[in-house]
């Protein structure tokens, strides 16, 4: 177990730039995740921190070790593939037993020690069946415990659950939290899907075109994204372009299309801008301190215990999450809406060219 | 603490092997075949290409303006016919010479064409329609798969003479002809050549029928195609890269071949071909091989196979949609023939295939027999196979194929297993496509210029030529075996290559990756990870580049004959077919024994690897 630092990792491949200077700070016994959407770099990362790549420039720590340069076989940053990369002509016994034999260790060590990982993801009994005798959920499990067994300094975790169903990655995201918890291992995780990310991490960093947009705790970067990147890509969500209109302090006033909005918290230069509504945040009673917007209902779509409108505003669309209750059934597409948003809960940001 | 700083990384060994660090291993995999293949194929080539651009000790085109008379090239006036009457009221098919040049292009083009349409309706009634007997006929067509140097060609001459079972079948006893045929010169070639490679297209062409998803032609039928439109318009196309592919390699085979105008030289025009001109210089005073106008025609020869080559590797490289679809259900589109469909099947599909297995059929015919002398061959005896087994001269060459052809399947491995990792798993370095055009273009270069090539390099540059046995010139104590190994390790390489190639590309290299990363050193990941997995591509490719090995005939039947004490088979059998009556049946026994070893390595493939196809490095 290891803090993990990365300062300003750049990695060129043939002509295009795949991280432009990457610094990141992963705590000791943390759970952080590289989230971000496919070619943002995310797995590249994770790949140099493994030594299966190394950086252009740039330099890596392993607590107060620099391993910039260290080869992966000596590293001791052990990678779960995306694909397991379960080897299939050995036994679930010797896949685990593999990187414990190249240590040279003792037969009942190894044996010893084997039967520790499958007790810890839960595959007693299955040592002497062989990687195509397994379902995909139990195939993860052994590479897990491949990679464990060898006390690696830091975890590294490739997109582990895009392979698996629905139901299935549901169960593997608590195994795998459960099982950093009883180690209080260093695990860096990579994912595409932000649901997941907020489910599982300590801390995330999103990650857009080789650069790191945000890193913080998941609730911080819901609730606060700092950038238009961010904001648009943690979960459904309003991002409309406006323009400040009127500036009084931290406060501006901005418009987009016939709409104004006035007294949003903004300290930007730019006056060109995008306003970011949460679905969740929207109501349709007045509150005390919020800004009206008036349109017509565009499309109504029920999912359950929720309802989501759809609003249209002057051309701008805005989607509106509400709780599925009864009172809502009076809107139907082409009746007039008012949606109420609480000025502190609408997140002004510079407008970034994406 | 280990702290490990920038200079242990070379950037010129990124760039080159891919490897941040030079791995011994990864740089070896790189410059072993390619030094390998440059100092035994490209460098012996350019050696003797540059004879062609010398004039007296100038810089000269003389040599390649001096193909452009008659001889070589004369695209107006031909001389020779088509096919005369003669006296006896046989119909004589001979064909048209418009010199060398052309002439070899031509029997190259007909080959094409006329292996294209054999290949591609066989393969389509083998891969579309279910017929009763139609396994014996998939068992059929592995015949003529077997490769019996010259003999086979021998057979084929006898079915097209008068006489002969074409005539025999067509003229005497179905009466579909009016007079008896006789194929001989250029048209003899054409046809022996195309009953040869057909199977190429064949086996590519079935490939591609099968591997079109069923779901593409289901979808065009959806929309309102059928019949012969669903073929032109989808199905056809998407067979298209596989069928031209196979084509491609038959152009290639048939302008290098040397089997078929040997066998027909009675015939003038057939000697008329470049191959058999750079061929014939080796039968005539030895000062006269390599000469410098023979150089030039040999880099025309090449041209014209590098030309296909390339064309065919951009094409298909260009056009890789037979896999593009995936997911649902594979149904496989067998239907039963209609009654016109079965009609064709029966009568003319399937005694065309009897007829282009006959060659085979005929050598061990020949090898059991005491004479032929018309139709069909007469007196059994076992004389033939006996001598084989014991006659001193003949248990020689075949003790000598072996030994040549087991050395250069030790060369092949180390070579195939090299460069498929380098190129497979460092795509990234600059060396890497570099090897792969390196380790496919033997295909393009005819085993005859390589024969040339190294008579003259071996011959001329130091410190080879002062090494007596290396020295073709030095009559009395050449030994072959060394060129002979060198040129069969290169013209056979690509059958090993493209199988261990094709293995490795199936294990993921995640694989290898995940061993690194838990402690392995690139050494130990390679032999036990990735070894153990393609362990069946290594012994499919290694059994079906020996069997071509023992079959070589360019290079053996040149270099390989310049010291009878140490020929291999095929010079042996080249010997016997041009010799004294009777000998050719002696060569049939080789024939039959060089068949025995194919087969036993086909049904060993199939054993150990379960793949009807594997067989064939082709696809």
């Amino acid at each position: 177990m290891v803090e993990v630092r990365l300062e300003n990792i750049v990695k060129r491949f043939e002509g295009t730039t795949a991280l432009k200077g990457i610094s990141l700070r992963i705590h000791e016994g943390e759970l952080f995740t590289l989230l971000g959407p496919s070619g943002c770099g995310k797995s590249t990362t994770l790949r140099i921190i493994a030594g299966l790549e190394f950086p252009d420039e740039g330099e890596i720590y392993f607590g107060g070790e620099r391993v910039t340069y260290l080869p992966s076989n000596v590293r001791r940053a052990v990678m779960v593939f995306q694909n397991y990369a379960l080897w299939p002509h050995m036994s679930v016994f010797d896949n685990i037993a593999y990187g414990l034999k190249l240590k040279k260790m003792p037969k009942e060590e190894i044996a010893k020690k084997v039967e520790w990982a499958l007790e810890l993801v839960k595959l007693k009994g299955f040592e002497n069946r062989y990687p195509t005798q397994l379902s995909g959920g139990q195939q993860q499990r052994v590479a897990i415990a491949r990679a464990l067994v060898v006390e690696p300094r830091v975890l590294l975790l490739d997109e582990p659950l895009s392979n698996l169903d629905a139901k299935l990655r549901l169960e593997m995201r608590s195994e795998i939290r459960r099982i950093q918890r009883e180690l209080g291992i260093t695990v860096i995780y990579v994912t595409h899907d932000q649901e997941e990310a907020m489910a599982i991490s300590d801390r995330i960093a999103v990650m857009n075109v080789g650069t790191v947009e945000q890193v913080g705790t998941p609730k911080e970067i819901y609730e606060e994204p700092k950038t238009e990147f961010v904001a648009s890509f943690m979960g459904k969500t309003n991002v409309i372009p406006a323009r400040v209109v009127d500036r009084a302090g931290d406060r501006v006033a901005v418009e987009f299309g016939s709409v104004r909005l006035d007294g949003l918290r903004y300290t930007g230069d730019s006056d060109e801008v995008v306003v970011v509504i949460r679905p969740e945040r929207i109501r349709i009673a007045p509150g005390e301190n919020t800004v009206s917007l008036r349109g017509k209902v565009d499309l109504v779509e029920y999912y359950g215990f929720f309802v989501e409108i759809i609003g249209i505003f002057d051309e701008h669309r805005i989607i509106a999450r509400l709780m599925s209750d009864k009172g809502l059934e009076k809107f139907k597409p082409g009746s007039d809406i008012t949606f109420y948003v609480d000025r502190d809960d609408i997140i002004v940001l510079p407008k970034q060219q994406i | 603490m280990v702290t490990l700083s920038k200079w242990r990384f070379s950037k010129w060994s990124e760039k080159l092997f891919g490897t941040p660090r030079l791995e011994p291993l990864v740089s070896f995999s790189f410059l072993f075949p390619i030094i390998y293949l440059v100092l035994f194929l490209i460098v012996p080539v350019l050696v003797m290409l540059g004879n062609a651009f010398d004039y007296n000790g100038h810089l000269s085109l003389y040599w390649f303006k001096s193909l452009t008379m008659r001889y070589y090239f004369n695209p107006l006036h031909p001389s020779g016919y088509l096919f005369k009457k003669t006296a006896e009221g046989v119909y004589y098919f001979y064909g048209w010479d418009f010199g060398v040049i052309l002439n070899s292009i031509i029997v190259s083009l007909s080959v094409m064409g006329l292996t294209t349409l054999l290949g591609t309706i066989f393969a389509f009634v083998m891969a579309r329609y279910d017929f009763p007997g139609k396994n014996i006929v998939r068992i059929l067509l592995f015949v003529p798969l077997l490769v019996t140097p010259f003999v086979n060609i021998v057979i084929i001459q006898k079915m097209f003479s008068p006489g002969g079972l074409i005539d025999w079948i067509f003229y005497n006893k179905l009466h579909i002809l009016p007079h008896p045929i006789w194929l001989d010169g250029l048209i003899g070639v054409i046809v022996a050549q195309t009953m040869t490679y057909y199977p190429m297209v064949y086996l590519n062409a079935y490939a591609s029928f099968i591997n079109i998803d069923p779901s593409l032609e289901e979808q065009a039928e959806n929309l309102g195609s059928r019949g012969f439109h669903l073929f032109r318009t989808v199905t056809f196309p998407l067979a298209l890269p596989g069928i031209a592919a196979g084509a491609v390699l038959v152009g290639i085979f048939s302008l290098e071949d040397l089997a078929a105008p040997i066998v027909f030289q009675g015939a003038p025009i057939a000697r008329k071909l470049m191959s058999f001109q750079i061929y014939s210089a080796f039968t005539s005073p030895i000062g006269l091989i390599g000469t410098p106008q023979l150089s030039a025609l040999a880099l025309v020869m090449l041209g014209v196979s590098l030309v296909l080559f390339f064309s065919i590797r951009a094409y298909v490289g260009r056009k890789q949609y037979s896999m593009l679809s995936k997911g649902g259900r594979w149904n496989p589109r067998v239907s039963k023939p209609k009654w016109w469909q079965a009609i064709i099947i029966y009568l003319l599909v399937i005694p065309t295939i009897l007829l282009t297995i006959f060659p085979q059929i005929g050598v061990v015919l020949l090898a059991f027999s005491k004479r032929w002398y018309s139709t069909w061959p007469q007196g059994f005896t076992l004389e033939n196979i006996k001598a084989v087994v014991t006659q001193p001269g003949v248990t020689r060459v075949i003790m000598n194929s072996l030994t040549y052809s087991t050395a250069a399947i030790v060369i092949i491995l180390i070579l195939s297993l090299t460069s498929a990792y380098a190129v497979n798993r460092f795509r990234k370095a600059k060396l890497a496509p570099v090897l792969d055009s390196l380790s496919t273009i033997p295909i393009a270069v005819s085993g005859i210029v390589i024969a040339m090539s190294y008579f003259v390099f071996f011959s001329k540059v130091p410190p080879f030529k002062n090494i007596p046995s290396l020295n073709p010139l030095n009559l009395l104590k050449f030994n072959p075996a060394f060129l002979l190994i060198l040129a069969y390790s290169i013209r056979r390489l690509p059958f090993a290559a493209r199988s261990i190639s094709a293995g490795m590309q199936q294990v993921h290299v995640s694989l290898e990756e995940a061993a690194i990363n838990l402690g392995a050193k690139r050494w130990k990941a390679v032999t036990g990870i990735l070894m153990p997995m393609i362990v069946l591509n290594v012994l499919g490719g290694a059994m079906l580049s020996f069997v071509y090995c023992m079959s070589e005939t360019s290079v053996g039947i040149t270099l390989g004959h310049m010291n009878p004490t140490y020929m291999p088979i095929t010079a042996k059998m080249k010997e016997l077919i041009s010799s004294s009556v009777g000998s050719a049946h002696l060569a049939a026994g080789l024939g039959v024994f060089l068949m025995a070893i194919q087969i036993a390595a086909i049904v060993l493939a199939n054993l150990i690897t379960k793949q009807r196809t594997s067989f064939i490095g082709v696809t």
